[in-house]
């Protein structure tokens, strides 16, 4: 019983995190419908930039979020008005955006090996916490409560966006029907631009955590991470950024179950939910479809 | 009524690839002005308000809205102008509430929460404004498509089809409607193939024929006028 609530618990922490993993992409997905597959080595820019904070200047692995919001407006403003505008003109964007998109995580991640070399790397971990906070006697790292908190307030400020400011209503009409939302007065492409802005900000800010949820960064780290996002949207709802916490809390779950019973296996549990989602619900646990064929 | 055009085009000519689908379209429109547009399937009626409303700029000619030349401004810009569509297949936010979509349009005109309810009640959409859009029938997802419109407190409302599949008493209540809106001030084109309604609403009507104006002037008087014989029923 102890194992099984040690399981329930660290899946709900770890599935909470994880729900902040995949949103930036789901979100971007929803937005503009391209698939951001440098979606992971964002998260790894954010790890190396709490990395750089911490080691480097001393400072806390917590200002890595603020540099996390910095970096993605850097990056998000000029990567869509660079790049959006035009896949969106193409005839098939959602391919294009995947070839163009893989190219950028290439790009990002051969960079990243020049700066910090192929090695992973740690943040020091009592930075966030050096004990532990038990839960029904259950004990789990400072470290990963506050990651916990932290997705939990982004989630939070996601859906405070959506449902209590102009933009997020403008965002939602665009996630709706994007020629529509045009057609209502709404500046379509500026919108946009800061909803992948936010997106490479969530991605970033997720990145400061994963030294502590995953154990180090590293410049390889990307690829994976896009893949599990790419796993948990599914199964919440691929182009509803708020199902992706469902998605979250079941990958987070079943991975941690599957750690607690059956070690060996438990790196096929994302995949292996995603298979059965994927052929008892195509839209996700929450989704609707939302590509036309 | 003012004698000022709202709105006036000039030469407008569009072409798709090598095809030119509008030919020197030349007319104007007066503030609470009903015009319709009439003319066979590829007589380029959608075209014309396609391109008034930006979705497919102009290629020739000069579009004026209130004197500015709006050729080539994003969709977006002409619509906070206050021009604004329902289309033919009528679009809608679908995943979202009736009300949620004309709220969506309503907020970027600057529009309170008595406007979005008088507006649901005009359209007769009062009693679904809790309902999701995507599961109106196509009637009334095109009286959503309208109340968005209107929501954007536009001065001219171009209105594509509107009465296809609607009953008679469907019809006569959106003749009313749209006479309404006339004589609060905004102009319309309706583009309709539906003659006896657009005879209900307007007595001026340009036709067009394979992208040409043919005629301009009164149901009545296009009815005896040989071009417009010919391109409706060939000759």
């Amino acid at each position: 019983m102890a194992l099984l609530e040690y399981a329930l618990i660290g899946g709900i922490l770890y599935g909470i995190f994880f729900s902040l993993v995949g949103i930036g992409l789901n979100l971007i997905f929803g937005v503009m419908r391209i698939i951001n597959l440098a979606h992971g080595q964002f998260i790894m820019l954010g790890g190396f930039g709490a990395y750089l904070l911490a080691r480097g200047l001393g400072l806390n692995p917590l200002f890595g979020i603020p540099l996390a919001i910095a970096g993605g407006i850097v990056i998000g403003y000029p990567l869509y008005y660079g790049v959006v505008p035009r896949l969106q003109k193409s005839q098939d964007p959602e391919m294009l955006s995947f070839i163009l998109f893989f190219g950028i995580a290439q790009m990002i991640e051969a960079v990243a090996v020049f700066a910090f070399g192929a090695d992973q790397r740690s943040l020091p971990q009592d930075a966030l916490g050096s004990g532990n906070i038990g839960v029904l006697g259950q004990e789990f790292p400072d470290s990963w409560w506050v990651a916990c908190l932290v997705s939990v307030l982004a989630i939070l400020g996601l859906y405070l966006y959506f449902s209590r400011t102009r933009l997020g209503f403008a965002t939602r009409a665009i996630m709706a029907d994007r020629d529509e939302a045009r057609a209502t007065g709404i500046d379509v492409d500026r919108v946009s631009a800061i909803a992948l802005i936010i997106g490479i900000a969530l991605a970033g800010i997720a990145g400061v955590f994963v030294p502590y949820l995953i154990g180090s960064v590293s410049s390889s780290i990307g690829d994976g991470l896009t893949t599990t996002s790419f796993a948990i949207i599914i199964i919440g709802s691929l182009g509803n950024p708020l199902g992706t916490v469902v998605g979250g809390l079941v990958f987070g779950i079943g991975t941690m179950l599957m750690q607690t019973y059956y070690s060996s296996w438990s790196n096929l549990a994302p995949y292996a939910l995603l298979l059965a989602i994927v052929l008892v619900r195509p839209s996700g646990l929450l989704g609707k479809a939302v590509r036309r064929a | 009524m003012s004698s000022e055009p709202l709105l006036r085009l000039e030469n407008v000519g569009k072409r798709f690839g090598g095809m030119t689908v509008l030919h020197e379209q030349s007319f104007s429109l007066a503030p609470g002005e009903i015009l319709g547009l009439v003319g066979p399937n590829g007589s380029g009626k959608t075209t014309t308000i396609n391109v008034i409303s930006g979705v497919h700029p102009a290629d020739e000619g000069r579009v004026l809205f209130e004197g500015r030349e709006i050729q080539g401004l994003p969709i977006f810009r002409i619509a906070r102008l206050g021009i604004n569509r329902s289309f033919q297949v009528p679009k809608c936010f679908r995943g979202m509430r009736v009300r949620e979509n004309v709220e969506v349009a309503a907020t970027f005109a600057r529009r309170g929460a008595a406007d979005i309810e008088a507006i649901l009640a005009e359209t007769g959409l009062a009693s679904h404004a809790d309902d999701i859009a995507g599961s109106l029938t196509v009637n009334q997802q095109k009286m959503l498509d309208l109340a968005r419109a209107l929501a954007t407190n536009p001065r001219l409302l171009l209105v594509d089809e509107i009465g296809a599949g609607l009953n008679p008493a469907e019809l006569g209540g959106i003749a009313t409607l749209l006479k309404g809106l006339a004589a609060r001030g905004i102009a319309l084109i309706v583009v309709e193939h539906l003659l006896d309604f657009l005879n209900r609403v307007t007595d001026r009507v340009i036709v067009l024929g394979a992208g040409r104006m043919l005629f301009e002037g009164s149901l009545a008087a296009a009815s005896k006028d040989p071009d417009v014989v010919a391109a409706f029923i060939g000759g």
